[in-house]
């Protein structure tokens, strides 16, 4: 087992060298799929997303499982955004369907913008807010670091969660690299809609798993594509559980600036 | 006469007001995206003296038709940092004159 994992940490050391080489060598201002927390909100502007999830489960004795999550970011500054998600769980509709209420504040502290894109550093402070009397709250911290450049963007973000009382402490980064396919070459004024693939490294880290049974940490790969417009973006994709291989997720978004 | 007389005097009154109208292009770095196009559209769209508003992610810039009473240049400068990006350079061209003034 400890093989096994020797080797997917070193897949895993590959694609974050290969993501970041990317981002190097060339780089749309969006995000991936997975995290929301990389979105550039302008003052008084506001972003609604709605995931749509389909897990597939990693072997017959379990059960597939199917997600919706809201999401909505409101600019308070050019600089300051507040960031809100909600998940909940359409199937199986047993108990526990309802998530817990993120609450994030992100400051962009740093900014390099310049004629071929942008470099931007934000911190992330926030709470995890329970929606049932059984759970326990988090505090989270994190940061994160968007890198565009012509056609390509680079997203990283890392988030920390401390448990209270009950609550497991837990960890997740993200990785995305976005690059515009479509159009190659955009027109001199105005916009026509746009396509870009997303590759994503993604994991999540919970306190107090088993590390022998190598399920402490869960990495996955998610590839997928976007359709961006001006005031709305449609992306679907896979994400491929690259942990214990098994588990696959079929993921739909639609997000809308107001 | 009296229609042809009015036809002239609103045909006067459209030559002011296109003389007066203004073309401002504003240099704006760190936009990227489709989001970026809509938040400085928006942002722009709300000044009263604005009435039309065009940006090109490909030359970085944003392009401003206003009436006489054009805001200043600090309020151009403003609208951009609220969207979140840099104003790199704001020229103002009369549509009478083809001399510019950069700031």
């Amino acid at each position: 087992m400890a093989k096994i994992n020797n080797v997917y940490a070193i897949f895993y050391v590959v694609c974050c060298v290969f993501l970041l080489w990317l981002g190097m060598v060339s780089s749309g201002y969006s995000m991936g799929l997975r995290s929301f927390v990389a979105l550039p909100i302008e003052k008084d502007g506001a972003v609604i997303r709605f995931v749509y999830e389909h897990v597939k489960a990693s072997d017959t004795a379990s059960e597939n499982s199917e997600h919706l999550i809201a999401n909505v970011a409101y600019g308070l500054s050019a600089k300051q955004t507040l960031l809100l998600g909600l998940p909940y769980r359409l199937s199986p509709s047993d108990s526990d369907q309802q998530g817990d209420l993120s609450v994030l504040y992100r400051d962009i502290v740093w900014q390099n913008d310049r004629f071929s894109g942008t470099d931007r550093l934000g911190l992330l402070a926030g709470v995890i807010t329970p929606t049932e009397s059984d759970r326990d709250a988090a505090v989270q911290a994190g940061f994160v670091f968007t890198h565009f450049k012509n056609r390509n963007e680079i997203d990283v973000d890392v988030l920390y969660q401390a448990g209270m009382k009950e609550r497991k402490n837990s960890a997740r980064y993200d990785v995305s690299w976005q690059f515009r396919l479509l159009p190659s070459e955009r027109a001199d004024w105005g916009l026509t809609p746009e396509l870009n693939s997303v590759l994503e490294l993604s994991g999540r880290w919970l306190e107090g798993s088993r590390w022998f049974e190598g399920y402490s940490t869960v990495h996955q790969l998610t590839v997928g594509l976007q359709w961006v417009h001006q005031k709305w973006v449609l992306e679907g994709g896979i994400a491929k559980d690259i942990s214990n291989g098994h588990e696959s997720r079929y993921i739909m978004s639609t997000r809308f600036h107001f | 006469m009296k229609v042809f007389l009015t036809v002239i005097l609103f045909s006067a009154f459209l030559i002011v007001q296109t003389a007066q109208a203004r073309t401002v292009e504003v240099e704006v770095y760190g936009m990227t995206c489709a989001f970026c196009v809509d938040s400085l559209e928006r942002k722009f769209s709300n000044m009263e003296s604005i009435s039309k508003v065009d940006v090109s992610l490909k030359h970085k810039k944003v392009r401003l038709v206003t009436d006489e009473t054009m805001p200043n240049i600090e309020t151009i400068k403003q609208a951009v940092l609220d969207a979140g990006f840099t104003p790199v350079k704001v020229t103002v061209q009369s549509n009478s004159q083809s001399n510019g003034q950069d700031q």
